[in-house]
């Protein structure tokens, strides 16, 4: 009966329209999953990953554009920006949480390197003429911040847990001396078993600042504007 | 066969392609005409095997079914009764049926 033609059509027309009815069906499913929740998270965030790309370009190639015409910034200026990595012999200091225990009434929180104890130690090299210093690969700049974050210390905003190795290059024989002062940072850590090992090198490498800050609210004064 | 197959393949390329989406509000109408439909090429099916497929019989039974199941979801649905899940029962129990004979028959074929 399949074989008279009348037939044959009919069935062909039948599962047309059913096919044709599956397909939108699938269709609109496929639609409503799309404006479930977490898809639209993933396609928010994949989103936000691509402006952010688009951001990371844009500012390589301003990046590159300033390489290409520097402003003839003396190179104090740059080191100082942090613009530039920099090389020069200088003290590492490795700086490692106490493996000491804590007695019972005692607060563990001693025994742990803090963002506070890494200031003393950053604050004491500068104050001994370090140059350039680096906190577990941060360049450590201007508008660095050494903060407590949790279980870490934020440096750059980039979180870093200990060990925490600290370069910085300057006059290796002061900052030693400095730092081993009596009553100084480290014999004030040591108290607590928070070891800080020195080493000084004739050569260390210290990376540029690798974030782009942009001054909203500071703007320069031209010098003949100084009242 | 190899035709229904075909054109069920083509019609599936154009209702793919067309990017046509049913309302939400539309959706459950839809959905049980759809299933009202896939009831009718089954029963069709069991027809055949049965050598009583009627030309007439199938393709009325196919749009009459879906137009019938729709119209009738959609009065059930501003009477408020979930004539819904009704459809959704009758029309999988037929399909599940119709399917099992389908397999007995290939079976003792």
């Amino acid at each position: 009966m399949l074989s008279t033609k009348h037939s044959r059509v009919s069935i062909i027309l039948v599962c047309f329209i059913l096919g044709f009815m599956l397909a939108v069906q699938f269709h609109s499913t496929q639609n409503t999953l799309k404006s479930s929740t977490q898809y639209q998270r993933a396609e928010e965030l994949s989103q936000r990953l691509l402006q952010i790309r688009h951001e990371r370009d844009a500012l390589k190639k301003q990046y590159a554009a300033q390489l290409k015409s520097p402003d003839k910034l003396s190179s104090a200026a740059v080191i100082e920006a942090g613009a530039s990595a920099v090389e020069g012999p200088g003290l590492v200091l490795t700086i490692v949480d106490s493996d000491k225990k804590a007695l019972a009434d005692e607060n563990v929180n001693l025994y742990v390197v803090h963002d506070e104890d890494m200031l003393r130690i950053v604050n004491e090299l500068r104050a001994a003429g370090a140059e350039a210093i680096a906190i577990n690969g941060q360049r450590v700049v201007a508008t660095t911040e050494i903060r407590c974050a949790g279980p870490t210390i934020s440096v750059n905003n980039e979180r870093s847990a200990p060990p925490f190795q600290i370069k910085a290059i300057g006059n290796t024989e002061t900052m030693e001396n400095a730092l081993k002062m009596r009553g100084g940072v480290i014999e004030t850590l040591g108290v607590w078993g928070i070891k800080i090992n020195m080493k000084a090198e004739k050569n260390i490498n210290i990376p540029a600042y690798n974030r782009v800050n942009n001054f909203k609210y500071a703007v320069p004064v031209e010098k003949g504007d100084n009242k | 066969m190899i035709f229904a197959i075909i054109s069920l393949i083509l019609g599936a390329l154009l209702g793919y392609f067309c990017n046509i989406t049913i309302p939400a509000e539309y959706s459950k109408l839809f959905s049980v005409a759809l299933l009202a439909g896939l009831d009718a090429v089954f029963g069709g099916l069991k027809a055949v095997t049965l050598k009583t497929f009627d030309n007439v019989n199938f393709v009325s039974g196919f749009f009459v079914n879906i137009l019938l199941a729709a119209l009738l979801i959609y009065i059930g649905d501003n009477l408020s009764i979930d004539l819904y899940y009704v459809a959704l029962f009758v029309f999988g129990l037929r399909i599940f049926k119709n399917m099992s004979f389908l397999r007995h028959y290939m079976i003792k074929k």
